[in-house]
């Protein structure tokens, strides 16, 4: 069954791939205009891309962050003077 | 029991700072919501631009004061980098810092009104946001960028009075800069995009 199954969706996959055309509709396969294609298929790329390295950017960050302060050296600090700074108030 | 280095025995809790505080990863976040709606604007644009039948700018409007506005864009930039120096002297507690500060607003506040009188003439010259994709375009994205501006000057303002007060600490002035930065930064690519 699990045979028959795979065998199923590997069919769909290639009468698909045999299927598929340019799409009238997608501006950036039919646009008369050279330039205007070209300027869809940059801001998808562009669009595709800055997410993806603001997210990478800022895990990478955060990851190199956490791993300095994990490499410092750790003091313990009394209560009693913590107490007087306040909680991170006024730390430079 | 052994001691620390400060001679007290070990085992009191240590009270760590946060990897990123509240309010950087906040704004770090606002921002990344704030790059992507420029970029969106950005992407409009440059379509709309290569769709332009005729070249763009398009014949029988006014054309962008280019050189008056490179003039401008210096002063942004320059404000970034003497928030960066200011925050360099607010790190090591010099009193120069108010000074900077105050230069790195100036300057803000310049780039604001510069483009408030930029404005005026463009209207005077008939560029409306009614007047054609290139009017429209133009108070969509500078207008945008002009409302972030405005809103770095005031967060900005807000930092210069509590450091006056001596009541600025880096978690207030940090998320600050980031967003200043950020203003500053995405001013480069609207100029190159609309301007030139």
């Amino acid at each position: 069954m699990r045979r028959l199954l795979g065998a199923w969706a590997a069919s769909a996959v290639v009468a698909l791939a045999w299927l598929a055309d340019t799409a009238s509709a997608c501006p950036s396969c039919a646009s008369p205009l050279e330039e205007n294609r070209q300027a869809f298929v940059d801001t998808t790329i562009f669009l595709t891309v800055v997410p993806l390295t603001l997210i990478g950017g800022m895990v990478w960050w955060i990851r190199r962050r956490l791993r300095a302060m994990e490499d410092a050296p750790q003091i313990s600090v009394p209560d009693s003077l913590l107490r007087d700074a306040g909680p991170f108030s006024k730390g430079r | 029991m052994p001691d620390d280095a400060l001679g007290r025995p070990y085992g009191i809790p240590v009270r760590r700072e946060p990897v990123l505080p509240n309010g950087v990863l906040g704004m770090l976040i606002f921002v990344a919501t704030e790059i992507m709606f420029f970029s969106g604007l950005i992407s409009a644009f440059v379509i709309g631009k290569s769709n332009a039948i005729g070249g763009w700018p398009p014949p029988g409007q006014p054309r962008l004061p280019i050189e008056e506005t490179a003039l401008n864009t210096a002063a942004l930039l320059a404000s970034g980098v003497v928030l960066y120096f200011a925050n360099r002297a607010f790190k090591k507690g010099a009193p120069n810092t108010k000074r900077l500060l105050g230069v790195s607003i100036a300057l803000g506040g310049f780039f604001v009104l510069f483009q408030g009188a930029e404005w005026v003439a463009l209207i005077g010259q008939g560029l409306t946001l009614t007047s054609g994709q290139l009017g429209g375009f133009f108070y969509l994205l500078v207008g945008a960028h002009a409302l972030h501006v405005v809103a770095g000057f005031i967060i900005l303002l807000y930092t210069y009075r509590r450091l006056s007060h001596d009541e600025l600490d880096r978690f207030t002035f940090w998320p600050a800069q980031i967003f200043w930065y950020f203003v500053v930064g995405v001013w480069p690519v609207l100029y190159w995009q609309v301007y030139l």
